[in-house]
């Protein structure tokens, strides 16, 4: 009879082992993110008129149409002078990173600056070094493209072969207005990292990550993040990646030291695959997103910024900071990223100049593909990606015929650019790890894989989308609404069947289309996703813990046990687990057990009203019942509509009043 | 040349040395007077120092990332030829400022003696073009090799991991073993002298 009683104090709320944060999306890195910006004219606001970078822009066309005029006049022998020719180009498309402070090693702001590296000049121009911008003209123009026109390039030259004369003082435009500092204004909230990064003065290129702890006691939705990287010359490149796990704090040595690192693995929450880019590379400004697309920041999570360091020849400290802007406006729209990857193909012999590999992905649904990130490692040659549209026409949507990783970035598409269902989406990638590839890691070239560390090889093409459906408009509510007939799950789903398709042995495949089952309550499919996932990663803390609650969802108490056990132990301090394990323990009416996996769980997350609603659920089952209503007290207390709490305290009172 | 017209040709420039040394010190830094000078602003003989060792010119300027990221290369050879090859960093750039080549050196670990060549002596000398850009000249002061450290960078932007072949190492143990032949010229990657007024 007590027993029945005490029962009836338990009221496990089943349905809570699948909340929404009970199950982790995984993805390589940027199931995350990528660049922040950008958007497309359609949605997006210039983010002011006189914008640097948006003045460079039209300063460029202008300088290109100067040029052409130039060259069309050259007949005439007219000289090309410093001050009406070559200073506009300069000016606008050189001098945003070459002046004090930026990432350019020298500054070009003068006549005496230009011509003291004029035949520098010519030769990185000449040879498309400089500036810096890898894709080739596509079908599709991007955003704040940097290249030089050919006639530029021939300008320079003439210019330097004719001894470089300066011209007349009333042909010198002005310099353009740089923006100091904070490119946006001072941002609502400065993050800097907490100790700074030595980089010694030799040696090869260091990847170090900075994890930054978000500031925001409630949810904030974030318009814009500006990316400080501390010393620009010494960053090729930073990838911004929100953490909503605690993935990242776990592989720091000490709070705040930072790790080591080329590649992250973020786990994110399912469902909300966040969809942004958030990308630093020389020359970049920040830029909001629509309002329509703010990025979500809730309490809790963390920052990671990755980064690519390359030795200057002298030590070097990089400590950097990062602003977020807010808006009040949370997010209506929800763009997605969309990995194809080719990496299990990967396995180039030494030696090897043309290895080819190539995947196809066919859109389920119809979207706009906003921005575009290829990524490969040193033996990457020539990256290409197409649209093979269901008409049969194929159209570029990127290409870059001379791979140099280290001026990798996101680039923006000046025009979403409408893909319909039944899209393929083509990537091939080519390889060449022969000693004729200067970047090649290996001397003399050896056998190389696929991997995460820098002497390995990645086939990655990264595509942030917007799903649209047959009216045109994103279907998405809130985040929260985000339910079966989303078109993100309809195309994520459809990805991760794909990689399983092409990888067996796909683990994040696995486990996000178990997540995404499980969603849809098909628990049985779930289980046997996640079951793959931990045949191939036994003892991973995640996937134990997703296969522990699946098993737990369909009854079977003692595998549940037993996995999210493995869990715990592989990860003491996560607090999903040990409330995972104490609903399978009291499910098991292991009572004293679960108590102390509650436990856990509430010294863990303090402010969890569903941990201590549980914990005094427990703790009354155990007979316990005077620290079982503190407890229940206090989770109404966090949450005066807990359900669980309330039962159960009326059934203490109830059953003993005073 | 023989050894005796060596000795003679040796002590004719250390004169030359002297007397420049002196005319220096009231004329303006950048005056287009005597050519090698010291970082210190006085003139300066490199070969009269050398004591019949190899006498290595590594040509950099303040504000080349490329020869910046030779610094801790250039400072491993320096030490590790120590006992058979006197390096010297020469920063040919006239409108460097003293003030600038001491701070250089100070901050990308430069401890070596400076020279400076407005009058590009040196630089004609070491048929050099670049910076970086090494010249290797045997005990009898004659240019063995002149071009790139290593094959560190191919190109602009195009780095290798680590180099694979090492052309100033080699050059300088060819000269200290009394080796007869001059090395070929290996163009180095870099920023360019004839850029320089």
């Amino acid at each position: 009879m007590i027993c029945w009683r005490m029962m009836r104090h338990v009221k496990m709320p089943r349905v809570m082992i699948f909340s929404m944060r009970k199950q982790k999306y995984v993805g390589a890195i940027a199931a995350v993110l990528a660049v922040l910006s950008v958007i497309a004219a359609s949605h997006a606001e210039p983010y002011r008129a006189q914008h640097a970078f948006a003045a460079a822009q039209n300063a460029a066309a202008a300088a290109s149409g100067t040029a052409r005029q130039v060259t069309a006049r050259e007949g005439t022998d007219r000289e090309v002078t410093f001050n009406r020719d070559i200073a506009p180009i300069v000016f606008h498309i050189c001098a945003n990173c070459h002046r004090p402070g930026e990432a350019g090693p020298f500054s070009l702001l003068t006549y005496d600056d230009v011509k003291a590296h004029a035949r520098q000049i010519v030769s990185v121009t000449s040879r498309r070094f400089m500036p810096p911008w890898l894709p080739d003209r596509g079908d599709f123009a991007f955003a704040d493209e940097l290249r030089l026109s050919d006639e530029q390039i021939a300008l320079f030259r003439t210019w330097y072969e004719a001894g470089t004369p300066q011209g007349a003082a009333k042909d010198l435009p002005a310099l353009p207005k740089f923006t100091e500092g904070w490119q946006m204004g001072k941002p609502d909230v400065i993050l800097r990292a907490t100790k700074p990064f030595t980089l010694p003065s030799g040696g090869t290129d260091q990847y170090w990550n900075f994890v930054f702890r978000a500031p925001v006691a409630e949810t904030r939705w974030v318009r814009a993040v500006e990316i400080r990287p501390g010393n620009k010359r010494l960053v090729h490149h930073a990838n911004l990646l929100v953490d909503r796990s605690d993935s990242a704090r776990h592989e720091e040595a000490q709070p705040g030291d930072g790790f080591a690192g080329m590649e992250l693995q973020i786990e994110s929450e399912n469902f909300d695959p966040d969809g942004h880019f958030l990308f630093w590379k020389p020359g970049t400004l920040p830029r909001p997103e629509p309002n329509s697309m703010a990025l979500r920041l809730d309490a809790g999570d963390d920052l990671v910024l990755n980064t690519h360091l390359q030795p200057s020849g002298k030590p070097e400290q990089i400590q950097p900071s990062v602003g977020l802007y807010f808006t009040p406006q949370p997010a209506t729209e929800f763009p997605v990223l969309l990995q194809l990857e080719c990496d299990k193909q990967l396995d180039i012999p030494a030696g090897e100049k043309h290895f080819v590999v190539s995947d196809e992905f066919t859109l389920p649904v119809d979207v706009e593909l906003l921005a575009i990130y290829p990524h490969a490692h040193y033996l990457g040659k020539d990256l290409l990606a197409l649209a093979r549209l269901p008409s049969g026409e194929e159209k570029t949507l990127i290409h870059i015929a001379h791979w140099d990783l280290n001026w990798q970035a996101v680039y923006r598409y000046a025009q979403p650019v409408k893909l319909a269902s039944g899209t393929t989406i083509v990537m091939r990638y080519i390889y060449d790890n022969s000693q004729d590839n200067s970047a090649n890691p290996n001397d003399p070239p050896k056998r190389v894989v696929a991997g995460n560390r820098a002497s390995d090889e990645m086939a990655h093409l990264w595509l942030q989308v917007l799903p649209t459906n047959e009216a045109g408009a994103n279907p998405a509510g809130a985040a929260e609404r985000v339910g079966v007939a989303d078109p993100r799950i309809k195309l994520e789903e459809a990805l991760a069947r794909h990689h399983i398709e092409n990888n067996a042995d796909d683990f994040e495949a696995h486990y996000n289309l178990g997540a995404m089952l499980q969603m849809r309550g098909e628990t049985r499919d779930a289980a046997a996703q996640f079951a793959e996932a931990q045949r191939l990663r036994p003892g991973d803390a995640t996937v134990e813990n997703a296969l522990g609650g699946a098993l737990l969802a369909m009854g079977q108490l003692s595998a549940a046990i037993e996995h999210l056990s493995a869990a715990v132990k592989a990860r003491p301090d996560y607090f999903d687990v040990h409330y995972n394990l104490g609903l399978a323990l009291a499910r098991h009416e292991d009572f004293s057990a679960a108590v102390e996996e509650f436990r856990a769980a509430v010294r863990l997350s303090p402010k969890d009203a569903n941990a201590e609603a549980n914990l005094g659920s427990a703790l009354a089952a155990a007979g316990a019942l005077a620290e079982a209503k503190t407890h229940l007290e206090r989770a109404l207390t966090l949450n005066p509509q807990n359900t669980l709490a309330r039962e159960n305290l009326d059934q203490i009172l109830q059953d003993a009043p005073h | 040349m023989s050894m005796e017209y060596r000795k003679i040709f040796r002590c004719f420039l250390v004169c030359c040395a002297i007397l420049f040394g002196a005319m220096l010190w009231c004329l303006p830094e950048n005056a287009a007077a005597p050519s090698v000078v010291a970082g210190s602003g006085v003139a300066q003989d490199p070969w009269a120092s050398a004591a019949g060792k190899v006498v290595v010119l590594i040509f950099v300027r303040t504000d080349c990332p490329i020869a910046n990221r030779y610094a801790p290369e250039i400072m491993r050879l320096s030490a590790k030829h120590a006992s058979d090859a006197a390096f010297w960093m020469v920063y040919p750039d006239k409108r460097e400022s003293s003030e600038e080549i001491r701070k250089h050196e100070v901050v990308y670990h430069l401890a070596l003696p400076v020279l400076r060549d407005p009058q590009r002596e040196l630089m004609k000398r070491a048929q050099v073009s670049v910076t970086p850009e090494a010249a290797v000249f045997d005990a009898k002061g004659r240019l063995v090799y002149h071009g790139r450290i290593d094959n560190w960078f191919e190109d602009f932007g195009r780095a290798r991991p680590a180099p694979t072949t090492h052309e100033l190492a080699d050059a300088i143990a060819a000269a200290a073993s009394g080796h007869p032949a001059t090395l070929p010229s290996v163009a180095a990657v870099g920023c360019y002298l004839s850029d320089l007024q």
